[in-house]
């Protein structure tokens, strides 16, 4: 298990948002069902969703999947004929879970690996909107050791621990022309860390019905000693002094979710989610900036995010032992609100459709493909801090693979 | 295995949705009521792209009538010439350029004196030595901006003698032109115009401190203005004019302020008070008393002043003092727009504006307005696409290191102020420019 987290690690997650920057991608049994799993027990990905299930699994597992993200982001700025796309990153959203428990005991542990938050957007240092941002690369990877247990034959509980490593990446063009008319650089690198808790209850009647409901709490991550690095041209150097240090953070909201299953026969299986994101917490972007002079200001930028909902659906299809078919799909309220749309977070309401194909490779072995696309409402924007103003398009093409061995 | 295949199909499938980006539907280009296949564009420096006290290539390049042009393709805009300076002269007429900044911050600049297109300096009798330069050969211009002209000068046959800009433009040698401006920009057919002429009226009275030039008269300005616009309309054409700035909105009057220079001066000596200029005794504009006076936060110093003059001794009828404080021993009239000056600039730009606005309604033509446009950036600095521009020297983003004239990204939000003007009144869609990839001054 160790080896698999690590290698995990080694692929630099780069993350990207199903709802402001929040990444809905725990599980590909549950990307495929359209995100659903508080009300069910499919997988280790009741780590994520609903710890309170862990022990009603009926093996010990270990998982790890993938998710390749394509965003695909456009801009049409107000008055003209131009657009702006995002350049071709793929992010790399993924999840690795291990379960263990005696069989048939009142008890399970469990750790979780994995990226609810992030962001990668590159409109490159040459579009419309370069002053404003460049280029984001968020991440935050979860780590969550879990227990559960049975309270009786139909209830159990579960609770997890929460530490988050994030870390944050932004240019953006600074209006200062160098002697042969090029734009200055500002850097924000850094990472840093937070901590929060995952809990959920899980209600079994035993009559098909499975229901659940889970709280991942908010996590305040805080970068202290980010990387400000300031290119621009010599003569205004001593401005923007270097080196320079950063001090940020980011709050990552609360999740509350209600979600229910449904046994219809052997052969499906129906669940239904309703998540409420607290995004209110996400009030300002600020960067404190170790030296400051007249043009270097500590940066205030209001975000004013606000509390969205979800809305989610799947089912899911086994014909025989070896294969499940899955199918889903879901609504997303956007976090940020008029007048507070960014490029780097070009949050609009979105609706998305899933598929997902489960195949039993060998005895022990489940290999899950999903297959979400997503599109975000056309949103046109006057952000209020930077007068960017114009048009957003975006759709999102998110493979995923998972390998699962249980036993 | 068959079923692997199958997967893996499906999984190349979904690979390929992945390349697809969202597209948006373009509105369906427009030109309205307007025909912009030959659009020709009249006025001074401003319009020829002059910048950072010169005429050259880049500047030129970056004129706000060649921005528009540009925008112009989409609906229906044909080539747009302009008389540029060759790549071997591309510093024209030579410009400043920033080398740095001294300890105080004040900036320093330097003339770029090579690769210029002067061909030489020639006496013309009874008015002076004017320089001239390499002329345009080429196709027909349609960018006719002639730096320094003024609406007064748009009749005066022998204006190419006067003017190396213009004469650079005209067939024939240097003394020997007799064609005025206004016959020679419409000399060949066109569809659409712009004109920003006018600010020089005002402007060259103000620049020289109230002292070397004298404001158009008023009445003059009505009459050939529309002299002007009557000729530019004759064929029914639509176009585009602009209002003229108030001279205190521009860096070349709010940069090198009387409080800035006290404070310099009293760093060296506590002692003194205030800074003494020769300033004009009312503000009628036929009187021509001047006397010394203490200055005030309302008298414009301008910004090429020699600030290292202050408190330097000079020869007075009350002995040897020092410069510009003491009564005996006031700042130069030519340094100082005194406020008075400045009351009787705005008086008459004022009406000249007022001209140009009724002028352009009776003929039903579209109306920049760059007085109010230029007020409001002054008073509250312009946010556009993360850019914080106003209208400070050099740090302001607008307007070039003659403090005067505009950097590309100030004539490329200049040209979005006419495009917005011409899509309003004539029912067009011409896209906005692109602000973000106009540079502001260069800084080394």
């Amino acid at each position: 298990m160790r080896k698999l987290l690590l290698f995990m690690l080694c692929i630099l997650p780069a993350l990207t948002f199903a709802q402001g920057f929040q990444v809905n991608l725990a599980g590909q049994k549950q990307i495929g069902m359209g995100h659903t799993g508080t009300g069910l027990a499919q997988d280790g990905a009741s780590i994520f969703f609903n710890p309170g299930a862990m022990v009603t699994l009926p093996e010990n597992s270990v998982q790890a999947g993938i998710s390749p993200l394509f965003f695909k982001s456009a801009f049409n700025p107000a008055g003209t004929n131009a657009t702006y796309n995002t350049s071709d990153k793929v992010a790399t959203p993924f999840e690795a879970y291990a379960v263990f428990g005696p069989k048939g005991s009142w008890w399970k542990a469990g750790i979780g690996v994995y990226t609810p938050f992030g962001g990668l957007t590159d409109w490159g240092n040459n579009w419309q909107g370069k002053y404003a941002v460049e280029s984001l690369n968020l991440k935050a990877i979860y780590f969550q050791p879990t227990i559960s247990v049975r309270l009786s034959k139909s209830l159990s509980i579960g609770a997890g621990f929460v530490y988050n490593r994030g870390s944050v990446d932004l240019t953006r063009a600074i209006p200062l022309s160098n002697s042969s008319g090029q734009d200055g650089q500002a850097e924000l690198k850094g990472s840093g860390k937070g901590y929060g808790w995952n809990a959920g209850v899980y209600f079994d009647t035993h009559k098909g019905l499975t229901i659940g409901v889970d709280y991942r709490s908010k996590v305040n991550t805080t970068i202290n000693d980010g990387n400000a690095i300031f290119k621009v041209p010599a003569s205004v150097q001593a401005s923007f002094p270097q080196p320079n240090t950063f001090k940020a953070g980011i709050p990552l909201p609360s999740t509350t979710s209600l979600g229910l299953g449904y046994a219809l026969n052997k052969k499906w299986l129906l669940a239904a989610d309703v998540n409420l994101v607290n995004w209110s917490v996400y009030k300002t972007l600020a960067f404190d900036y170790a030296s400051n002079t007249a043009a270097l200001q500590d940066t205030y930028s209001p975000r004013n995010y606000k509390n969205a909902f979800s809305v989610r659906g799947g089912a899911q299809y086994k014909p025989d032992n070896q294969w499940a078919v899955r199918a889903g799909g879901g609504y997303a309220s956007a976090a940020a609100q008029a007048g507070y749309v960014t490029p780097e977070v070009p949050d609009a309401n979105r609706y998305y459709v899933t598929a997902g194909l489960g195949y039993q490779a060998a005895k022990r072995l489940d290999i899950d493909f999903s297959f979400e696309f997503e599109r975000l409402l056309s949103r046109t924007q006057t952000n209020i801090e930077t007068q960017l103003s114009g048009t957003f398009k975006s759709n999102v093409y998110i493979p995923g693979i998972s390998l699962t061995y249980h036993w | 295995m068959n079923k692997f295949r199958n997967i893996l199909i499906l999984a190349a499938a979904i690979l390929s949705f992945a390349a697809c980006k969202p597209e948006f539907k373009a509105p369906t280009p427009s030109h309205g009521s307007a025909n912009f296949s030959r659009y020709i564009s009249v006025g001074n420096s401003l319009t020829s792209g002059y910048a950072d006290g010169g005429l050259y290539l880049e500047g030129q390049q970056n004129s706000y009538p060649s921005i528009i042009a540009k925008q112009m393709q989409s609906v229906g805009g044909g080539t747009f010439i302009q008389p540029l300076f060759s790549q071997a002269q591309a510093n024209g007429s030579g410009y400043l350029t920033l080398t740095g900044f001294s300890a105080t911050g004040s900036p320093i600049t330097a003339p770029v004196t090579s690769n210029l297109a002067v061909t030489g300096i020639v006496p013309i009798p009874g008015f002076g030595n004017v320089t001239t330069y390499t002329k345009y050969t080429g196709d027909p211009i349609n960018n006719y901006g002639v730096p320094g002209i003024k609406l007064l000068h748009v009749t005066l046959a022998s204006y190419g003698n006067l003017n190396g800009f213009y004469e650079r433009l005209l067939d024939g040698a240097e003394g020997t032109h007799n064609t005025a401006y206004l016959d020679f920009v419409t000399t060949k057919p066109f569809t659409f115009f712009s004109n920003w002429l006018g600010n020089n009226d005002a402007l060259g009275y103000a620049t020289s401190g109230g002292a070397g030039d004298v404001l158009t008269d008023k009445a003059t300005f009505t009459a050939l203005y529309s002299l002007v616009m009557g000729k530019l309309t004759a064929a029914g054409q639509k176009g585009v004019v602009a209002t003229i700035p108030d001279v205190t909105s521009i860096p070349y009057f709010n940069t090198v302020t009387v409080g800035l220079v006290l404070a310099g001066v009293q760093k060296a000596n506590p002692a003194v008070q205030a800074l003494y200029i020769n300033a004009k005794s009312s503000n009628d504009n036929g009187d021509q008393t001047y006397a010394a006076r203490q200055a005030t936060a309302n008298d414009l110093i301008v910004l090429t002043f020699p600030t290292s003059k202050i408190g330097t001794l000079v020869s007075t009828p009350a002995g040897m003092l020092p410069y510009g404080l003491t009564p005996y021993s006031p700042i130069e009239n030519q340094y100082v727009l005194d406020a008075n000056e400045v009351a009787i600039t705005r008086d008459y730009v004022t009406a000249y504006n007022n001209t140009i606005k009724s002028v352009a309604d009776s003929k039903g033509i579209a109306v920049a307005d760059m007085y109010t446009f230029l007020n409001d950036i002054k008073a509250h600095g312009l946010l556009i696409d993360g850019i914080n521009l106003s209208s400070n020297y050099i740090s302001g983003g607008l307007f070039s290191l003659d403090g005067v004239h505009l950097t590309p990204r100030g004539y490329a939000i200049v040209a979005n102020q006419f495009i917005n003007a011409i899509n309003s009144k004539y029912g067009s869609n011409i896209p906005l420019a692109n602000i973000s990839s106009y540079r502001a001054v260069k800084l080394p």
